[in-house]
């Protein structure tokens, strides 16, 4: 994979680098392990931050890695991620001795340029000691690199790394529809926890996104009947179009009953005009 | 290898050395007494160890026009025990630390190096140097430094000769500290091993100057920075008075504020004080802003448009999502009022 991936990588570095640029990441000796390191340490002194634009589709571009995708990034960023690759043909023991070590000495800019590439790094589990440390993390920038727009937490965190993910995105108001497969992985206990983290925000008087409420839509029970009520007499409209939403999706009596009450987008629902697509912008 | 804990051969950063009563030449003054004074002037902190410092002085350095700061690599009060010690720290001076400083309009930079006292420990100064190559080169590391001599050891040497050669090969500045006991001899042997590795001088930002040191330093062409700090250095009358007599060629001025009894606004305070004594604004931009800046920009890590003009601390700015301003959280906020809302 590791080949196949550089050349990827290495094509859109191509143009987006001026002649210098390009002589820069020429000259470093890729076999020569210390070189790479500073190479990936020193790329600020020698490329711009020229932002990445690609024309492939999101998540198109390295077939064997679904959802990885370097739109946006700046060339720095992509230059790190593709000297990285350099090392997935090393032995795993000298592989994983070297990432760390550019773990342990990395500033803010390289820990997003490593954890940006967590998906394109062999032996996946090695890295989720760090990868669920990097959601604990305070800077912003970090915990971006691994939740959103990085389909490593998708494929590979456990449920209770997942849903600390899922959660700590919302505690920071951060947009839940760039986490990767937020819809794919809703399950029982992250449910949970938002209910009593939305119990939580209105107790404070605080607000929370509409698009939340899709990660609770498979589990409302009549039990929930009191959030509901709430939400239809929300002064946003997004919110009374996901509480019809959580109605259409239940077939429980009393929550249809409810729904009756409130009927305002139930048949544009049921004609499939608004879905919880409407909600979320596709990472 | 000397013994970092005796007080007899390697005293603490701020133990008085004189063992005559000193008057303590530091000048108290309230910020409503002299802010009028400094009004308008942006000041440059080049050396100040924020890792020790609260985020109250943050705030207060910012009140008080201080626009940017370099943070030098230093002695954290306590040895070092292991490598990882010095990952950690280092990691903090270009990461945590930066960003905490930016959350008040801050902008910091920081010099990396190996502190002279803890190249007496040999072991691990030799796997420090290892791993020197991995920061100094990142953004925002505006030289190599503080590095120089403290007890004058064949190690302190030793280390401070190879990271001149770093400084070199890496092309950056560096920022000397000079010994607080036998200073002058420290600061000459400092300064001849430098232009003995073909160092410029003018590359070279000689620290912790007085009255004895500081002719010798700017008559080689370094430049000579004057930390302002009670008791064990510099006073800022007296700084005053060097201005006066040097003029403000290759001057700068610093605080080097850290865990001991130092004081974070001593360039502001400094500056009201040259203003008392009528020193040009000019003279006094060049000593608390201008040269700083001159001398460390050579890193090419280093543009005054990141500051000169403020930059946004706004909480909502998504760049730098944190925990100094958790949820929303006001860079400033009424500390006498009752209410914690």
């Amino acid at each position: 994979m590791s080949q196949s991936v550089s050349l990827s990588l290495f094509s859109i570095l191509k143009s987006h680098t001026t002649k210098e640029e390009m002589e820069w990441l020429d000259s470093i000796p890729k076999m020569h392990l210390e070189s790479v390191m500073t190479a990936f340490v020193k790329a600020p002194r020698h490329l711009s931050k020229t932002i990445i634009q690609t024309p492939i589709g999101i998540g198109d571009l390295i077939p064997e890695v679904p959802g990885f995708t370097v739109q946006d990034w700046n060339l720095v960023r992509l230059s790190r991620v593709w000297l990285l690759s350099f090392f997935a043909q090393l032995p795993k023991e000298q592989l994983v001795q070297k990432i760390e070590t550019l773990f342990d000495t990395a500033e803010l800019n390289e820990l997003v340029a490593l954890f940006s590439a967590l998906p394109i790094l062999p032996y996946p589990d090695v890295w989720l000691p760090r990868a669920t440390d990097a959601v604990r993390s305070n800077m912003g920038f970090v915990f971006d690199s691994i939740a959103l727009c990085n389909p490593y937490p998708f494929f590979h965190f456990p449920e209770l790394a997942w849903n600390q993910l899922v959660l700590k995105t919302i505690f920071n108001s951060k947009p839940i529809a760039l986490i990767y497969g937020i819809s794919q992985r809703k399950n029982k206990n992250l449910s949970e926890s938002i209910f009593d983290f939305i119990r939580e925000r209105w107790a404070a008087g605080r607000d929370i996104p509409s698009n939340v409420w899709l990660l609770v839509s498979p589990y409302i029970s009549e039990t929930h009947l009191p959030f509901l009520k709430r939400l239809f007499l929300s002064q946003k409209e997004e919110d009374v179009m996901a509480a019809s939403l959580l109605c259409s999706e239940s077939s429980l009596e009393p929550i249809q009953d409810l729904f009756n009450e409130h009927p305002k987008y139930k048949d544009e629902i049921q004609k499939g005009k608004w879905n919880w697509s409407n909600f979320m912008t596709v990472c | 290898m000397c013994d970092q804990n005796s007080s007899t051969n390697n005293p603490s950063h701020f133990e008085n050395q004189n063992t005559s009563k000193e008057i303590p030449t530091h000048v108290d003054l309230r910020w409503d007494e002299y802010k009028e004074s400094i009004k308008g002037f942006k000041f440059f902190d080049p050396h100040i160890h924020m890792v020790s410092r609260t985020t109250d002085d943050y705030q207060n350095m910012a009140q008080a026009g201080i626009v940017a700061v370099i943070e030098p690599a230093f002695w954290v009060g306590q040895p070092r025990t292991g490598l990882s010690s010095f990952k950690d720290y280092y990691s903090s001076l270009v990461g945590w630390e930066r960003f905490r400083s930016s959350q008040f309009g801050i902008k910091h930079y920081c010099t990396i190096g190996l502190n002279s006292r803890e190249a007496n420990n040999e072991r691990l100064a030799e796997e420090v140097m290892e791993i020197l190559p991995l920061y100094i080169y990142k953004e925002g590391v505006v030289g190599i430094g503080e590095i120089g001599f403290d007890d004058q050891t064949d190690l302190e040497e030793k280390y401070y000769r190879l990271q001149l050669e770093l400084a070199k090969e890496a092309k950056l500045p560096v920022q000397i500290h000079t010994p607080h006991r036998d200073k002058k001899r420290g600061t000459e042997r400092s300064m001849a091993i430098a232009l003995e590795h073909g160092l410029d001088p003018s590359w070279v930002v000689v620290d912790h100057n007085n009255e004895e040191t500081v002719k010798s330093v700017l008559d080689q062409g370094f430049y000579a920075a004057f930390t302002i700090y009670p008791f064990t250095k510099m006073g800022n009358k007296r700084m005053v008075s060097i201005v006066e007599e040097y003029g403000s060629e290759r001057i700068m001025i610093n605080s080097s504020a850290d865990w001991g009894i130092s004081d974070p606004l001593a360039i502001p305070k400094t500056a009201a004080l040259m203003v008392s004594r009528g020193i040009s604004h000019e003279v006094i931009r060049k000593v608390t802003y201008e040269n700083a800046i001159e001398a460390f920009a050579k890193s090419g890590q280093l543009d005054v448009s990141d500051f000169e003009n403020g930059f946004s601390a706004d909480p909502s700015d998504k760049f730098h999502g944190n925990s100094v301003l958790r949820g929303g959280q006001q860079p400033k906020w009424n500390q006498n009022s009752l209410f914690i809302d």
